[in-house]
């Protein structure tokens, strides 16, 4: 019976594929959030399947060979459909809404519940596969490794071809087949209009039009509103579905001087997953009349040489464009985004009057970090991405990695800076002061590291009525540089923020603010004492690391009463929603995983004693586990240059060596002292593999892709393929002391694992990545430390099967 | 005709009006005074302009609620509060010239219809254009002169103003609006994400000099519903 080996490939390779595509389905109508809640819908939906299989094994055994290919075509038919299905208006939840009310909360539990209906029956099909045919277990199981592994690639690969919300009726299509080829023979008519159903489904759903609505507050959908506003271009990969769109009400001109009276021009403007990427520069930003010339960003070029520039995230290429009308004579631009790259070059041409064409501009396809890290030159001007968007993000990128705005790749860029070379950063000002806050403490923090008894010495800073740019000299900023800054402030009517000898009385002459707290705080940041301003204020002011790297993670939870008290109930959950999303995720995954996993065999026959034992051995293993692939998805996303080649390689990795390290383990003998040495060798190796894990990404960070995914294969392989032994080991274990108690070992894993994926992440951005793994650990030891006190003992006869 | 026209009125607005006068007489004297705006002109305007009137029927019991409301197109009639704020900020005199950015449903013009002799108002959502136009002629506001255009190069045919009043928020002040204001004018512009918490920016022309000034955090909650 091969049919079975080839048809659970094909299931599995659906299963995680269209995990990921649901990710990226997530991104675009909603924000990257969803990510960890994804991963853990999944787990609930195949923990729930677990849970139901032991409630109702005997049955389910009884008629497995039908009942397999029919979960497997109801996974595929419910895959086709459910993008669907949440996207109409009575189910389409919104992330700014959730805190307005019960109903959009409604809609989020709604679409929870629906999206786990594929996993439950995938879960379901791969449990009866396996019980069913337990002779050849050992094929089916490497059958569901190799599938899982090969979905993970081929999600990211099938990402470039195909609209990510095509690919969920595609892998429809896909897991059909697989059912198809699993349907018993003689046919049934019932059997086949399933299937022959679910293929229909899937063919339409993949023909029809495309059935996602971004939410009304995305920066695309408010673009959308404009007068003749129409998406030009179109381009998915998998970094993110790219859209431009032109209207002649799109203008940009960021924190423009109120002195300049020229015209702004129309821009095209890319969105990357709906959210705003950068503005498309027309030939006029490449003049020195350009409106970017009249914006705070063009002070670095106002004071310093600048002759070799560096443009990191270029986007679009704004910032390209205000090099080149400032006359610099090389610019090396990095964005990884080469399908925007590619639109500059190839439909933008003529617009941007072939500003990627030009000679001695350099575009470099590569994650910003990755370059750093890899390239030796100096540069004259170091321009970073502006912080944060106009009037704030309500802290929707409060969970989103930021890998180039931490403490390490400020350090980078100043060592690319040549000796009077300068680091420029802009930021919007938001309110409550938070961005550019945390901006100038990580320039401090920089500077100080360096060595920079003064850091204000170094320090030239200009504000315009909505916006900051810092500009970090890496000699002290010379008195006739002072003059040069004070200039552009009095012609462009900016203020000075920041200077060597700066005088307070002209920080504030043409754009006054609210409260003059914001003086006292930068000056606050630039004392001795910042330490204990980043401890008082309201918001995490402190520079993020590479270890936290959680830049726009303002809200502290001590702050919540203070900040009700200032902006009311109604309000304060806006400034940080990123944090509170996650938070909303948690209760509701522990919810979800009560009542579909541990409630219903909560509800089943006395299980026998020995119950705790259960509960802490392999609850631990799936915190365990799962701490442990969040906190590698998290790290490899700084490695690998982008978040979904991160999940890809990480969700891949794991579940194909632990697979194989739970084959392996069928050679080992069980008995506790084998669990004991088992689970705290795990423990040993996941800390000391904490330990070695950064400096050698960092040691490798510049090696050509191809060679990292390799690395990166062999770096996630090593943990989990010992991490497979546990489980296999405790539940045979089970199976000769307490039989009765192996779905209960499930179910505990199962909703253990569903938890900890969003607790993971929200642990991560609270304590950072180290403590993470370093939890990972504490929970394999936990498990050895259940395992002594147990000592194979407590089972007594009750807990044995009948 | 005047007075048949009053009549008509009186038969039927103001039945539907006085069902609403309770409502308005509490926005204004706990919504709006009560958090300081004290200008005798302004308050007058807020109690005497039919805010009901401006909504889309499915909202109008929620009229007079202190938060904004759909009002089609993604745009919005701002909460009364600011209105009332932003009107007071430009301290109006009967004989000013005011220029409005962002027409949306007609409310903010209708205040400073009641307030001024001459209210100029761009609107570049043409359907919001229209409806606004015929809803203030509707009602009588006759000294509003509405134009379908990006509010972006202003109404320069009627410039310089006294004052301009932007609804919208923008990445930008556009500078075609500051040329168009007077020696002396003042432009209110709020700033920051049109969906979360903004700032208030008042902008004074003096000569060459052009200075903004930020007022307060607006809290501007997002808006559920079909809109």
């Amino acid at each position: 019976m091969k049919r079975l080996p080839l048809s659970v490939a094909l299931l599995s390779i659906s299963l995680i594929a269209f995990q990921l595509s649901l990710m990226q389905v997530l991104s675009i109508v909603q924000w990257h959030h969803f990510a960890s809640m994804i991963i853990s819908v999944a787990l609930l939906g195949m923990g729930a399947s677990g849970a139901f299989l032991a409630v109702r094994q005997d049955a389910l055994r009884r008629h497995g060979s039908w009942l397999t290919p029919l979960s497997i075509a109801f996974s595929g038919i419910s895959m086709a459909v459910v993008i669907p299905i949440i996207q109409t208006e009575i189910i389409r939840f919104d992330s700014f809404l959730i805190f307005l009310g019960g109903r959009d909360l409604l809609k989020l539990l709604t679409t929870y519940c629906i999206l786990l209906i594929p996993f439950f029956f995938g879960g379901l099909a791969l449990g009866i596969a396996f019980t069913h045919n337990v002779r050849q277990i050992g094929l089916v199981y490497f059958a569901n490794l190799l599938g899982s592994g090969a979905g993970a690639l081929s999600a990211v690969a099938l990402m470039s071809y195909f609209a990510p919300s095509r690919l969920p009726p595609l892998l429809a299509i896909l897991t059909l087949l697989g059912a198809a080829l699993l349907l018993p023979r003689p046919f049934r008519k019932t059997d086949l209009t399933i299937v022959a159903s679910g293929l229909i489904i899937a063919v339409y759903v993949f023909l029809a039009p495309d059935p996602l609505v971004p939410s009304q507050f995305k920066s695309l959908s408010r673009a959308m509103d404009l007068p003749d506003a129409r998406v030009t271009a179109r381009r998915f990969s998998p970094l993110g579905l790219v859209e431009v769109v032109k209207s002649s009400a799109l203008r940009f001109a960021p924190g423009l001087s109120v002195r300049y009276r020229g015209g702004i021009p129309a821009t095209a403007a890319v969105y990357s997953n709906g959210d705003w990427f950068g503005a498309v520069p027309d030939s006029t930003f490449l003049t020195p009349a350009g409106v970017l010339n009249f914006t705070p960003a063009n002070l670095p070029y106002r004071f310093s040489t600048s002759s070799n520039v560096l443009v990191l995230e270029a986007n679009s290429g704004e910032n390209v464009a205000l090099a080149v009308a400032n006359g610099a004579a090389a610019i090396h631009a990095v964005e990884l985004h080469s399908n925007v790259t590619t639109l500059i070059r190839e439909d933008f041409a003529c617009a941007t009057d072939s500003l990627y064409f030009r000679p001695g501009v350099v575009i470099h396809e590569i994650d910003p970090r990755s370059f750093l890290e890899s390239d030796t030159a100096t540069f004259d001007v170091i321009v970073l991405p502006m912080v944060g968007t106009f009037g704030g993000t309500s802290g929707l990128t409060a969970i989103h990695e930021q890998y180039l705005y931490t403490a390490e790749a400020f350090e980078s860029a100043w060592n690319h800076l040549s000796p009077d070379g300068v680091l420029s950063i802009s930021s919007w000002i938001d309110y409550p002061y938070r961005n550019p806050l945390k901006a100038f403490a990580t320039v401090v923090e920089m500077l100080t590291k360096n060595g920079i008894k003064n850091p204000a010495d170094h320090i030239a800073a200009v504000r315009s009525w909505a916006s900051v740019t810092i500009a970090v000299k890496r000699s002290p900023i010379l008195p006739r540089e002072v003059r040069a800054v004070r200039e552009f402030c009095a012609e462009l009517l900016f203020d000075p923020l920041s200077l060597p000898g700066i005088r307070n009385d002209e920080r504030a002459r043409h754009h006054r603010m609210m409260d003059t707290s914001f003086f006292a705080l930068v000056d606050g940041i630039l004392g001795v004492h910042r330490n204990a301003l980043y401890s008082e204020y309201d918001f995490h002011i402190a520079p993020a690391s590479d270890d936290q790297p959680y830049f726009s993670q303002f809200l502290r939870l001590k702050s919540v009463p203070r900040l009700r008290e200032i902006f009311g109930d109604r309000t304060v959950p806006f400034l940080e929603l990123g944090y509170l999303l996650l938070l909303v995720a948690l209760v509701q995954v522990s919810a979800g995983a009560f009542a579909l996993i541990i409630l219903p065999l909560l509800l089943t026959r006395d299980q026998g004693k020995g119950r705790w034992w259960t509960l802490v051995y392999f609850g631990s293993l799936g915190c365990g586990f799962m701490f442990l692939e969040i906190v590698l998805i998290q790290r490899f996303i700084l490695y690998l240059g982008h978040p979904v080649y991160a999940a890809a390689a990480v969700i891949g990795g794991m579940l194909v060596f632990s697979g194989l390290g739970s084959l392996m383990s069928s050679r080992v003998a069980v008995a506790p002292r084998t669990l004991r040495a088992v689970t705290f060798v795990i423990a040993l190796f996941i800390l000391a593999y904490a330990g070695i894990l950064t400096p050698l990404l960092r040691a490798t960070i510049s090696l050509p892709f191809p060679l990292k995914i390799a690395l990166s294969a062999l770096l996630v392989g090593a943990p989990s393929f010992f991490m497979g032994f546990p489980f296999p080991l405790g539940l045979r274990f089970l199976s000769e002391h307490a039989e009765r108690q192996t779905p209960w070992a499930w179910a505990v894993n199962g909703g253990a694992s569903v938890i900890s994926a969003v607790l993971a992440a929200l642990l991560a951005v609270e304590a950072g990545f180290y403590l993470v793994t370093a939890c990972a650990a504490v929970f394999y030891g936990m498990a050895t430390s259940a395992t002594v006190l147990q000592g194979g003992k407590a089972f007594g006869p009750a807990g044995r099967a009948a | 005709m005047y007075t048949i026209a009053l009549l008509i009125l009186l038969a039927i607005g103001f039945p539907l009006q006085d069902g609403y006068r309770q409502a308005r007489d509490d926005m204004v004297r706990i919504q709006i005074a009560g958090r300081g705006v004290s200008h005798p002109a302004v308050l007058r305007a807020m109690n005497t302009v039919p805010r009901h009137l401006f909504v889309r029927s499915a909202w109008i019991d929620d009229a007079y609620d202190d938060s904004p409301l759909p009002i089609g197109r993604g745009q919005t009639i701002s909460q009364p509060y600011i209105v009332a704020y932003m009107t007071e900020l430009l301290n109006p005199h009967q004989r000013d010239k005011i220029l409005e950015v962002g027409t949306g449903s007609g409310y903010q013009a209708a205040i400073l219809s009641t307030l001024i002799d001459s209210v100029f108002s761009v609107e570049i959502i043409k359907e919001l254009c229209i409806e606004a136009s015929a809803r203030l002629k509707r009602l009588g506001y006759h000294n509003v002169a509405t134009m379908n255009a990006d509010g972006f190069y202003g109404w320069n045919e009627h410039a310089p103003y006294d004052a301009i009043i932007v609804t919208a928020a923008a990445e930008y002040i556009p500078p075609p609006l500051i040329e168009q204001l007077k020696d002396g004018g003042k432009m209110v512009i709020p700033v920051g994400s049109p969906f979360l918490v903004q700032t208030l920016m008042l902008v004074e022309k003096r000569g060459k000099e052009v200075t903004t000034r930020s007022l307060m955090p607006v809290r501007f909650v997002p808006l559920s519903g079909d809109h």
